[in-house]
């Protein structure tokens, strides 16, 4: 491994290294193998693209800190995740240091097209080292991977390994120990055609922009393959100078029609299917290196069912049932314990703390507000736990390809499917999963209909309102079963078509072109599974005791204050509600909503649903007196009573079929989230998509109501 | 695909309308400059090899060795020059 030049020697205090590689190469087996549980899991300031952060040791037991960048297949962006790796590397975010040295990692049994990142990033000049991961999987193709010789060739240390059964690690921790390793000996002939403008680029970027001589030079060549660079927050723009340059030599090409990009990565490929020939010896008998694959052979032929017309879409029915069925049946065990540990919390606190505002506080405002929202962490983790699982094995890129016919004639692609799905059970993570989606129009139209995705915070307020609905004690299970897919149905249509409004004016953009690895079908690491569960709860519970636990004490304060005056001692307790700020907005809205059938006091559920829609319940608990009981069917059943008894001052029944029929429908179709808006605004980078999202569903709702119940009434219902 | 692109590559097609099951080879690139640069990025620029494994769009390639989903649009990007049967 002889080196043209050494590195300085990595500075003293722990070096930062960085992680990359395509995606579906294993980066993320290998990140957990080299920090273990030694990571931190926050994001990218700005941009909602996930930043982990890890200690891990040399095999001397030297700390150091690796940043593990979201997959790429190129430094020329096309989603914010790449943007991101792109700006870390190239030293463009404040709010991450430069890595020092950088691990490429590559999966062996597809090299030609891992490396096309790694030449890019030979570029940089600074010192890398190169992982062939999936070995195993290589040699089983009947490959022989010359990994000494891809080594020699590029002047970097390059370390066979099977990071899925820890195989190499310890030879990439004694690489890591290395206090001198050298600079990649990479040199690859720049087109001459583009020459001039790369080195003018250069010149101007380490004049005007002060990068170091090589970085400019990466920098540079990157500029002319970055037709539209995607740009994120938190990254630093180029010099007007610089801009300048650039710009001209882009008229200068487009009028004498040179293909910069073309030519730039035609010259990379050339040079890196040399590499590839030397590096790979194919099977004796293989035409081909890599088709005789018996990994991919089996692949194609799970994609023959799995992918198929009809038994594909057979099987993804049959996944989603299972997935659905796990996240609302087995869910509900875990599910009770919550309910009973937040009981048994509550109690132990109330005896703690004397009666009295502050006691109120910490019990129905503080940990009400966290366990109504904790309660619904089994189904987070359930949901994680199955998209991890269809995630490990590969099959979420064919359901994605099977979704892509259906999402396509709404002007989505398949991306689209995973953040909608995960909807389902709660928006939150659904929005966040909208990350993985390139064109920024889709993204946001997904991130703009997903909460019309009945989440499982509705499913309580569905079940109470069916209940009040029918007259009998026992509801039919066709009608519950009925009025509740015909809720999910209404959801689910509202999202497609909004989708396909969005698309059509707001959002309009050309049809997305999807283009989509199909990683081979593996089987799932269990323990990366596991993994991603932990983050994914972490971060919720996170949300739940930092932002919702401050929502829910603001909600409480406006549910309870101003106190009622001291006469009205002895009143029933609507009256110190009616009294305080909720109990005004209730008041102050009610002409608003009276055209949907509601009054006041369903017009506090309304607001007091911004906290979790499920607290309506709740609220309507306190509005109605109704005595709580320990036996929660008990309480539900009086709660019931409660609503059909209801009446308005009139004397007639407030909850009437058609009422409850409209509620539903309004909580169907509104915006009634302020963990959701809270979410929009961090993806969206601002205020203005989620208060756009808040207008226009909520103004859906109304409307949808407002037609329902007036026609209704006049039908005579 | 455009005409231009047509009276260049008379023996050519768009993918999309290659027969499952045959190989062709990529002729040309069209559409928008950043997918076409991805495309060559992934290693399926011109003059690259293909086979179309499934048919009705979305369709499922393998380029050199890995498995690719292009949706009927990408695909109709893509000009290739058939070479006859799967191996």
């Amino acid at each position: 491994m002889s080196a043209p030049s050494p590195a300085p020697a990595a500075p003293r205090s722990a070096p930062v290294y960085a992680l990359v590689g395509n995606p579906n190469c294993g980066k993320s087996t290998l990140f957990n193998a080299l920090t273990g549980l030694k990571q931190k899991v926050g994001n990218y300031p700005g941009v909602t693209v996930e930043r982990k952060v890890g200690t891990a040791y040399t095999q001397h037991g030297q700390p150091l800190t690796l940043i593990d960048l979201p997959g790429a297949y190129s430094l020329a962006a096309r989603s914010p995740d790449e943007a991101v790796t792109r700006d870390v590397l190239l030293g463009r975010r404040a709010d991450t240091p430069t890595p020092d040295r950088i691990i490429c990692i590559a999966d062996a049994t597809n090299l030609e097209r891992n490396l096309y990142l790694v030449h890019q990033i030979l570029d940089l000049g600074r010192p890398v080292i190169l992982v062939l991961n999936m070995m195993d999987l290589a040699a089983q193709a009947g490959l022989t991977v010359r990994a000494d010789h891809l080594s020699r060739e590029l002047g970097i240390p390059v370390i066979p390994c099977e990071a899925a059964h820890g195989k190499g690690l310890i030879e990439l921790k004694l690489a890591l120990s290395r206090p001198d390793l050298p600079l990649p000996r990479h040199a690859w002939d720049i087109p001459a055609a583009l020459a001039p403008a790369v080195s003018e680029l250069q010149a101007s970027l380490s004049a005007q922009d002060g990068k170091a001589p090589l970085v400019a030079r990466a920098e540079a060549l990157l500029l002319l393959t970055d037709p539209d660079p995607v740009r994120v927050a938190g990254s630093t723009p180029l010099s007007a100078a610089t801009a300048r340059i650039l710009e001209s030599w882009k008229q200068r090409w487009s009028s004498d029609g040179t293909d910069c990009s073309g030519t730039l990565v035609a010259a990379r490929y050339d040079a890196i299917g040399r590499l590839a020939r030397e590096t790979i010896v194919p099977p004796a008998t293989g035409a081909h290196p890599t088709a005789a694959d018996a990994t991919l052979a089996l692949s194609d032929r799970i994609d023959a069912v799995a992918t198929h017309p009809v038994w594909g879409w057979v099987i993804f029915a049959s996944i989603m049932a299972t997935m659905f069925l796990g996240i609302f049946t087995l869910a509900g065990i875990p599910m009770g314990w919550i309910e009973s540990l937040m009981g048994w919390l509550g109690d132990h606190v109330s005896a703690l703390l004397p009666p009295g505002d502050f006691h109120d506080l910490v019990i129905d405002g503080a940990l009400a507000g966290i366990g109504g929202v904790i309660i619904f962490l089994p189904q987070i983790l359930i949901l994680f736990f199955f998209i991890g699982l269809l995630e490990s094995t590969g099959y979420m890129a064919r359901a994605a390809f099977i979704m892509d016919r259906v999402m396509s004639r709404v002007g989505l692609n398949g991306k689209s499917f995973i953040p909608l799905l995960s909807s389902y059970a709660c928006a939150i993570p659904g929005i966040m999963a909208a990350r993985t989606i390139e064109e920024p129009k889709d993204r946001l139209a997904t991130i703009l209909v997903a909460p019309f995705m009945s989440c499982s915070a509705r499913l309580p307020v569905y079940l109470l309102l069916i209940a009040a609905l029918v007259s009998s004690n026992e509801v039919p299970l066709g009608t519950q079963v009925g009025l509740m897919l015909l809720m999910y149905f209404l959801g689910t249509a509202g999202a497609f078509a909004f989708a396909w409004l969005f698309k059509k004016t707001l959002l309009r953009g050309a049809p997305p072109l999807m283009i989509m690895e199909l990683p081979p079908y593996r089987l799932p690491r269990l323990r990366d599974v596991a993994w991603q569960m932990w983050e994914r709860g972490a971060v919720f519970v996170k949300r739940a005791g930092t932002v919702i636990l401050a929502l829910s004490i603001v909600l409480w304060f406006l549910a309870n204050f101003p106190k009622p005056p001291a006469v009205a001692e002895g009143e029933p307790p609507v009256d110190a509600l009616a009294h305080s700020f909720a109990g005004r907005a209730g008041h102050a809205i009610e002409p608003l909503i009276a055209p949907l059938g509601f009054d006041w006091r369903i017009g506090i559920g309304l607001i007091q649903s911004f906290a979790a829609r499920e607290v309506f319940n709740s609220s309507m608990g306190v509005i109605f007196a109704v005595e709580e009981s320990d036996d929660e069917a008990a309480t539900q059943a009086h709660l019931r009573d409660a609503l059909r008894t209801a009446v308005r001052p009139d004397g007639t029944p407030l909850f009437t079929p058609l009422v409850c029929l409209s509620l539903m429908v309004f909580y169907v179709f509104a915006m009634q989230c302020i963990s959701t808006i809270a979410v929009v605004k961090r993806e969206t980078a601002g205020w203005k998509w989620p208060l756009f999202q808040l207008a226009y569903m909520t103004g859906t709702a109304w409307l949808a109501c407002f037609i329902l119940y007036q026609v209704g009434r006049a039908l005579g219902f | 695909m455009s005409a231009t692109l047509a009276r260049l590559y008379p023996e050519s097609l768009p993918l999309c309308q290659l027969p499952a099951g045959e190989s062709a080879r990529v002729q040309a690139l069209s559409g928008e400059t950043a997918f076409c640069q991805r495309l060559r990025e992934l290693g399926f620029g011109e003059r690259t090899f293909v086979t179309k494994i499934s048919g009705r769009g979305p369709f499922i390639c393998v380029v050199n060795g890995c498995r690719l989903a292009l949706s009927h649009d990408a695909a109709a990007c893509i000009l290739v020059e058939p070479t006859g049967l799967r191996k």
